[in-house]
């Protein structure tokens, strides 16, 4: 299906003596418009896409016949700006261009940290990985070298199964085995010269 | 026997090339003296005649000279001017835009062909010479779509686009009032677009 575009941009054009539509009138005015601002160099941003397609003609015949040339501020600009994208500054920084060896190293410096950490949490995780068996048999050798009562340990001993008809006394159970360890810290205690 | 004295023009492409070793040793400001001479041309000539965009060429531009930067330790020095190397980028570069466009754009499409440029290998005016060429090569096209037109269209776009006259004196030129030259314009164009675009749709398209 043809769209208006279409019809503006390859449908026929009338000869120069054909009288114009309203609606041509009008957008042959809006054009008129468009040529003035860019002639004075100020196109507008926004415009339809066909009155675009037709003021990017009026943009090459006035660039082939040499009317549009950079200006000398524009164009120091556009360098400034393409040798601050090439190492990728902000084109809107100040200062002086770093040499190139310095900017590149300056783009992959957050990539390099980046690596760095990563590898040391790998190095970590692969560390405690392989120490966690020799670990757990030091803790066992730990262990073994304290006398028994210094070690936390069940309490099934000291109280024994409990009856049915003695449930209600667990604050006799607490007493004993609260004694129980309480001789285990004066023993340890007094194994240091009373020192904790 | 003594050398002849170098020319001012061996002069200016002995120093281009040693601005462009040096920046190929990591000194990226040896690249401005270099950047700013061929700004103008590379804008002028390749960019702009291509896209029809003035906006979209000042981009264009910028980029191409950060990527010359950028790949300037890939440039191989051959005894001529860096600017074919920067022109060939610049090229690609709004292909690329082109490329990126969804809608058909007839005219810049021809305008985006290669244009063939040979310059004399003995010369070392190669920018100069290669811009030349090309800016003639554009008119011509340009021209020849014009001598397609209707004479009060061609005389509309010449008075208006060429020789940028006000819309007014276009009008008294022409004898009309401003709005049938703002018509006789719109129409002048959709018709030299029209014309432009059968012409561009012969020559085979640019490799990519």
């Amino acid at each position: 299906m043809a769209t208006q575009d279409d019809d503006l941009l390859t449908g026929p054009v009338a000869d120069p003596e054909t009288e114009p539509t309203p609606a041509e009138l009008a957008h042959a005015r809006r054009f008129a418009e468009l040529v003035d601002k860019t002639l004075s160099g100020r196109t507008p941003p926004a415009m339809s896409a066909d009155d675009r397609a037709l003021l990017e003609v009026a943009t090459v015949i006035r660039a082939t016949h040499g009317s549009l040339e950079l200006a000398p501020g524009k164009q120091r600009s556009v360098v400034e700006d393409a040798l601050r994208q090439a190492i990728g500054a902000s084109p809107a920084s100040s200062g002086s261009v770093a040499p190139i060896a310095r900017a590149r190293a300056r783009r992959w410096a957050p990539w390099a940290v980046a690596g760095g950490a990563t590898l040391v949490a790998a190095a970590a995780v692969a560390m405690l990985w392989l120490r966690a068996p020799g670990g757990g048999e030091l803790r066992s050798a730990r262990r073994a070298a304290v006398p028994e009562e210094w070690t936390s340990r069940p309490a099934d001993a000291l109280v024994g199964p409990i009856a049915r008809d003695h449930a209600g006394d667990a604050s006799a159970r607490l007493d004993t085995i609260f004694a129980d360890r309480l001789d285990g810290f004066r023993s340890l205690r007094l194994a240091r010269g009373g020192k904790p | 026997m003594a050398s002849e004295p170098a020319t001012t023009v061996e002069l200016e492409l002995s120093e281009e090339q040693r601005l462009v070793e040096e920046a190929q040793q990591g000194n990226l400001d040896a690249m401005r003296p270099i950047l700013e001479r061929y700004a103008s041309p590379l804008y002028g000539t390749v960019i702009l005649p291509r896209l029809g965009d003035a906006v979209s060429a000042e981009d264009v531009l910028r980029d191409t000279l950060a990527t010359a930067v950028e790949k300037i330790r890939r440039f191989t020095w051959q005894g001529k001017s860096i600017y074919p190397w920067l022109r060939q980028i610049a090229i690609n570069k709004v292909y690329d835009v082109h490329r990126q466009s969804k809608r058909s754009r007839r005219l810049a499409d021809a305008m985006v062909h290669e244009i063939a440029v040979e310059s004399d290998p003995a010369s070392h005016a190669d920018a100069q010479l290669i811009a030349d060429q090309e800016r003639r090569a554009h008119r011509g096209k340009i021209d020849q779509t014009l001598q397609q037109l209707q004479d009060r269209y061609r005389l509309a776009i010449e008075l208006r686009l060429v020789q940028e006259l006000s819309r007014e004196d276009c009008a008294n030129r022409l004898g009309v009032t401003i709005g049938t030259f703002d018509v006789l314009l719109f129409r002048a164009v959709r018709a030299f677009r029209k014309h432009f675009g059968e012409r561009a749709e012969l020559p085979g398209k640019e490799p990519t």
